[in-house]
């Protein structure tokens, strides 16, 4: 376990967020239930499938580890604007659905990091636009209280060059108005990009440049060490036995980036 | 994702939001009966009570209502709620503030009715309660009708603010097939869209027909 510990962090370029805290005795929730806070529109890590059942990567890594622990199994759709809030009143344990770890590293209890993530900028093909030079005065949209809104901020030199940041409450609606013309760009996570601007081939561009870089992770309430612990085990197990390579190999079609995955051995 | 798929993911959908108003409709009709008591009553203490509560559930967003009544407990108070509050809170916190207009309504209804019908009722021997539920109600029912419709409708379309606290009604369900992979896309909100018209059609056909049959003077 030591060993794996180690392979993975080293894979994903030494970044460790382990941030155990020391009030941790408190926020200890009972082992025995993984109730996986997600956004529903937020394909390939969590969304409706035709069944009605939700379905995504994430989710379907949460269900596995739930599988091999013995655990009962939830998934919520939460408001992603009051994810802190359902995590911080108990109404969810864990927030699993493509959640950035970089950047919020002391608010909350993380796994290890398992996807390599960019925060992109999507752009209409007829626009002319090819590096993130040319958003100067232009309108950019993203989503509420996500990391793509941090990536922005943190980036003083574009955000200072854009002529406004659109924050909306899901991504569906971003590449709505970009469709429309009402905003010229929206900045996304890559898995997010990539799946709505699938099968649009020509429609719209990715810019090569990232705004960010960034890694995904389970979020867990500050000090939940117990529950992080129980799930990290079985996450990096998971990735090194293939089954995480087999889950994600069913999502490359809703826009998972399988070169992204940042536990797998390559 | 055909056509058919998404028309029975949004039925489905509209099980929960249909869910919400009945609750709220039956709760808060009877809750407002109380408040409109409660803002007539003689005790001055009772009344301003009364008075400050319409004037909070009047006063704030219900969609700000929703998440003090369904974080409130947990977060400001420390209580551990049970496990299916998330549904329980979107009903409570729907019928506190749908009471507080209906109480204003039923008030405005019976206050219409004129101060001789109640000494005429009184020199026949009625009792107050008799009063009340022979002479005032039937009338004051007649008389608030055409604004309770009003807010019977407003009802059906507030019930897509649940999504806030994440209870999946028809709306949020709509959102989640329009982003889905495959879906229909656009086409998902159009027919929501007719969803929520036709129910409301029906409600408004329903209400008029009460009023009708109620109408037995003219």
């Amino acid at each position: 376990m030591v060993l794996a510990l180690v392979l993975s962090v080293t894979a994903c370029g030494g970044s460790s967020t382990d941030t155990t805290s020391a009030d941790g005795s408190e926020a200890q929730t009972e082992l025995g239930k993984l109730v996986v806070g997600f956004d529903a529109e937020y394909p390939p890590f969590g969304f409706i499938a035709e069944d009605g059942s939700y379905d995504g990567f994430d989710l379907a890594m949460a269900q596995e580890v739930c599988k091999r622990l013995g655990w009962e199994y939830e998934a919520v759709a939460i408001d992603w604007n009051s994810k802190d809030t359902e995590l911080s009143s108990g109404n969810i344990n864990c927030i699993w659905n493509g959640f950035t770890c970089t950047g919020r590293e002391d608010e909350y209890t993380w796994s290890e990091p398992y996807v390599d993530n960019r925060i992109v900028a999507v752009v209409r093909a007829d626009s002319g636009i090819t590096s993130l030079d040319q958003l100067a005065g232009k309108t950019v949209m993203a989503q509420a209280a996500s990391s793509a809104v941090d990536a922005l901020n943190d980036n003083a030199k574009l955000k200072d060059s854009l002529g406004s940041v659109v924050e909306l409450a899901d991504y569906n609606m971003g590449f709505m108005e970009l469709q429309q013309g009402t905003v010229d760009a929206v900045a996304a996570d890559l898995g997010v990009a990539t799946f709505q601007t699938m099968n649009k081939e020509g429609d719209y561009v990715i810019l090569e440049e990232p705004i960010s870089m960034e890694q995904y992770a389970v979020g867990f309430k500050k000090g939940d060490t117990e529950l992080r612990d129980a799930v990290n085990d079985v996450l990096l197990e998971m990735a090194k036995d293939g089954t995480m390579m087999e889950i994600a190999q069913n999502y490359v079609d809703d826009g998972l980036v399988l070169e992204s995955l940042c536990l797998i051995e390559k | 994702m055909t056509f058919q798929t998404m028309v029975g993911m949004l039925a489905q959908g509209f099980l929960t939001t249909l869910a919400i108003f009945f609750l709220t409709l039956v709760g808060s009709l009877l809750l407002g009966l109380l408040v409109s008591f409660g803002r007539m009553s003689h005790f001055t203490i009772v009344r301003t009570i009364i008075k400050v509560y319409i004037s909070i559930m009047r006063g704030t967003p219900l969609m700000l209502q929703l998440m003090v009544v369904y974080f409130g407990p947990s977060l400001l108070l420390g209580i551990t709620p049970p496990g299916n509050w998330r549904f329980a809170a979107v009903i409570v916190a729907f019928i506190i503030n749908y009471a507080a207009y209906f109480g204003e309504i039923y008030r405005s209804g019976i206050e219409a009715i004129p101060a001789g019908q109640r000494e005429a009722a009184q020199v026949l021997g009625y009792t107050r309660v008799q009063t009340f539920i022979k002479i005032i109600l039937p009338q004051m029912i007649k008389r608030v009708l055409p604004p309770v419709t009003n807010e019977v409708i407003t009802l059906v379309k507030d019930t897509s603010l649940a999504s806030v606290i994440g209870t999946v009604e028809m709306f949020t369900r709509a959102k989640q097939i329009a982003v889905a992979p495959n879906s229909p896309g656009m086409m998902t909100f159009v027919v929501a869209a007719v969803f929520y018209y036709v129910f409301n059609y029906l409600v408004a056909f329903v209400m008029e027909r009460i009023e009708k049959a109620l109408d037995y003077y003219d």
